[in-house]
């Protein structure tokens, strides 16, 4: 488990920018929501942690390693960030069983058969899929689907856990379900969080903190309590209200 | 109404499209009612047949084999990495979908033949007159069917498969292996398919190569067997369409059970930007590679046409050799230029507005039909693009003389040839173009007092404009230099630009350069109305 910072980051693709010189730190353990309108750079900014995207200027932590700095030429590719991430199209391997999908990022870590057996047992019925294991995915249904990617983004044990939107595909009554699950999750394991929502009912639900942006800018960083007590522009409590 | 309008179109496309099959298979199985057991003991013991299948089998087999190593690469190099000048190595690389084969094989013979061939002394022992020869000449080809096949599904991959696979710890070459290869296997089958099904149908260069190297191949001798005129040699080579007609049935089978199995839904949700591999250092060899693969395949090839259309003789490297001599042979001395480019151009426009305005009346008519009507109306259009040439041609010949209908030999018998192969193209498009209009633009027009024919011109057509011409110029392109089918049914004075090239080429013109200088012509054409029809429809069409 690891801190997250980010110190003057900035990104522009063709032209525009689309984050602005942005700063903050997410705490070990920490549950943190990125809220925002579409475009306001939430997921680019998560996208940058995961090195899916690359920052043109700043520097990236994770814990006390810099994974990005392109003005020091620093990249640290994807696959050796030890992180776990669960996208909003679930992106389950339509190839692989269930059993397989899960067990991908331990065989990537050439953990050994045994230990893959056992690991992936245990997180499958931790997301209540115990068992489930020699279906294919097509089989499922979609609530269902999230929850392997949820095991999927859990089995290794990452530094941070990546959530880009996971439950807007889902119907009302499964996503409360799926809040409260992930949230209890993440505090068994301490594990820091990143979440990427637009969706405040989500985010005022289920963080430690919430970093709301517009525009490539952070507008508030802050305690769910704190920005309904003190929103700090027109624009956040508008978006809050 | 409407039902009566569908009717009649399926009617159409039995008549043209189905019955010529049926009478075919008809004609060369039953000899006065009774099933003719011996010409197909005969087709099949005699050894040029046996032969010919053979050839066609390792040829084409090697050919897929070749254009699917080939094509992976080529694809991944395009949609996953920050290639750059990745839009026109695109268009490159998928151009010889657009050019008829047989001006490769042209340009081959001028590059490789072993007698004068302008490699000769740069490569000893260089020889396209051989069945190596033949395989890359064709592999040449249809590497674009995979390539095409592959480029598309690589595009439609939501790409956070591959992301999840590189966040789980996956290097670029496992996230390739493990996830991104098992997803396209089946468009990669497909593709292998459709190259096969073009290369056992190919007639350009399995003549011009095959003929030369002593290699028979299935679509050759049906032509070799046709042309003996004889009786028993027209039986043989009806037989022997059978069975290529057979072998691409079981293609297009094993394509459709494929296709049913295995095809995961491989979009979902929202397709974001895909973040692509950094090359780094490698950029430059990817360049290098690319570039020399171009050269070989497209500069070289282009290079020995034109030079040998500006040569006045053949082999001789001097400069006093070089000047604009067979042009103004072939464009100003020879009256066939002028018949070929005219009877060219009618046939490909006719066939192109049939083939639109046909696929446009079905479109409409099947609009809100579906079940086993639908089903029929896609296997009419379908059977004779999946057909090769050869069959077609040689189906329509035989209809066309038992039905004593007056086209025997006119240019008629190649419209409707061309029409049945081509329409696939059109309906295709015009289909996809009227299902995407939504119904209330024309309740809208109704309501405001618009009549049938009123819609049909305010609405429909400018909405539509695209996708006709679209259809139009991919019926165009192929017809315009269409040789497989042509060559079999043009008559004395009906020659095409294609049957003239394969005749200047094949029989004529010892001196060459007469086949060259068409051929520079029909590259240049085709070019042109690619890059048109690339520009007039944003990049949605053309390659």
């Amino acid at each position: 488990m690891s801190a997250v910072e980010f110190k003057n980051v900035s990104k522009e693709y063709n032209g525009n920018a689309i984050l602005k010189n942005i700063s903050f730190k997410i705490n070990d353990g920490e549950f943190v929501s990125f809220l925002g309108p579409s475009g306001c750079g939430k997921t680019t900014s998560l996208r940058m942690v995961a090195g899916l995207e690359k920052n043109s200027s700043g520097e990236i932590f994770i814990g006390n390693e810099m994974i990005s700095a392109p003005e020091k030429g620093l990249f640290i590719p994807t696959r050796e960030r030890k992180l776990g991430m669960v996208f909003q199209s679930y992106a389950i391997w339509p190839h692989m069983d269930i059993f397989e999908n899960v067990a991908f990022p331990l065989r990537m870590k050439k953990t050994p058969e045994s230990e893959i057996k056992k690991q992936v047992e245990e997180v499958l019925s931790m997301v209540e899929l115990g068992g489930m294991g020699p279906r294919l995915p097509n089989t499922l249904s979609g609530g269902q689907q999230q929850r392997v990617a949820l095991a999927r983004g859990l089995v290794a044990r990452p530094r941070v856990l990546l959530l880009d939107e996971p439950l807007s595909n889902l119907d009302a009554k499964l996503r409360e379900k799926m809040r409260k699950d992930i949230r209890q999750i993440q505090q068994h394991f301490k594990m820091t969080c990143i979440y990427v929502t637009h969706d405040q009912v989500e985010a005022f639900s289920m963080s430690d903190r919430i970093m709301i942006m517009e525009r490539g800018n952070i507008l508030q960083f802050a305690t769910p309590a704190e920005i309904r007590q003190a929103p700090a522009t027109d624009f956040v409590k508008d978006f809050i209200s | 109404m409407k039902k009566i309008g569908l009717y009649s179109l399926l009617l159409l496309l039995f008549c043209l499209c189905v019955y010529p099959f049926l009478f075919l298979g008809y004609s060369f199985s039953f000899e006065n009612g009774a099933f003719d057991w011996a010409i197909y003991k005969r087709a099949i013991t005699n050894p040029m047949t046996i032969r010919s299948f053979w050839n066609t089998m390792v040829v084409c087999g090697s050919t897929v084999l070749i254009s699917t190593f080939i094509s992976i690469p080529l694809a991944w190099l395009f949609t996953r990495t920050d290639l750059a000048f990745r839009g026109f190595w695109r268009t490159v690389f998928c151009l010889p979908y657009a050019i008829p084969p047989f001006i490769g094989a042209i340009a081959w013979i001028y590059l490789a033949n072993p007698s004068n061939g302008f490699l000769k002394d740069l490569v000893p022992g260089i020889n396209i007159y051989s069945r190596g020869g033949l395989i890359f000449v064709m592999s040449s080809f249809f590497y674009t069917f995979i390539l095409i096949n592959l480029l598309s599904t690589l595009e439609k991959i939501d790409p956070t498969m591959e992301e999840a696979a590189k966040i789980s710890g996956a290097s670029d070459f496992k996230v390739f292996l493990k996830i991104t290869l098992p997803l396209i296997v089946p468009s990669l089958i497909s593709g292998m398919l459709l190259a096969f099904l073009s290369a056992i149908a190919n007639f350009g260069i399995a003549a011009l190569i095959g003929n030369a190297a002593g290699i028979s191949m299935m679509t050759t001798q049906i032509f070799i067997f046709q042309k003996m005129a004889s009786y028993t040699g027209l039986k043989l080579s009806g037989v022997l369409s059978l069975g290529l007609l057979a072998i691409a049935a079981v293609v297009f089978y094993l394509d459709h059970i494929i296709s049913k199995r295995f095809r995961f839904s491989l979009v979902t949700g929202k397709v974001a930007r895909p973040s692509l591999i950094d090359l780094g250092k490698k950029q430059v060899g990817a360049q290098l590679f690319l570039g020399g693969m171009a050269f070989i395949l497209f500069v070289m090839p282009i290079g020995a046409i034109l030079i040998a259309a500006l040569s006045k003789l053949q082999g001789d490297r001097s400069w006093a050799n070089f000047g604009f001599q067979n042009f103004e042979t072939i464009f100003f001395k020879t009256d066939e230029t002028y018949r070929a480019f005219l009877n060219s151009t009618i046939l490909a426009v006719t066939a192109a507005v049939a083939c639109s305005l046909i696929a446009y009346f079905l479109s409409q008519a099947s609009k809100k039909v579906t079940g086993p009507i639908n089903k029929i109306k896609e296997a009419f259009i379908a059977i004779p693009y999946a057909v090769p040439g050869t069959v077609l041609a040689l189906a329509l010949t035989l209809t066309v003389l038992s039905l004593r209908l007056p086209l025997y030999n006119t240019l008629g018998i190649i419209f409707l040839a061309y029409v049945a192969k081509f329409m696939n193209f059109s309906y295709r498009i015009i289909h996809d173009g009227v299902s995407q209009v939504d119904q209330t633009l024309i309740d809208a027009a109704q309501v405001a007092g618009a009549n049938s024919w009123q819609v049909f011109i305010r609405i429909w057509m400018p909405i539509l404009r695209p996708f006709l011409m679209a259809s139009f110029f991919l019926v165009f392109m192929p017809a315009f230099s269409e040789l497989t089918m042509s060559v079999l049914l043009t008559g004395p004075s009906n020659e095409t630009i294609g049957t003239l090239i394969f005749q200047l080429q094949e029989y004529g013109d010892a001196s060459g350069g007469g086949s060259a200088v068409l051929a520079f012509c029909v590259l240049v054409i085709i070019t042109i109305l690619n890059g048109t029809l690339k520009i007039s429809t944003k990049g949605k069409y053309g390659l």
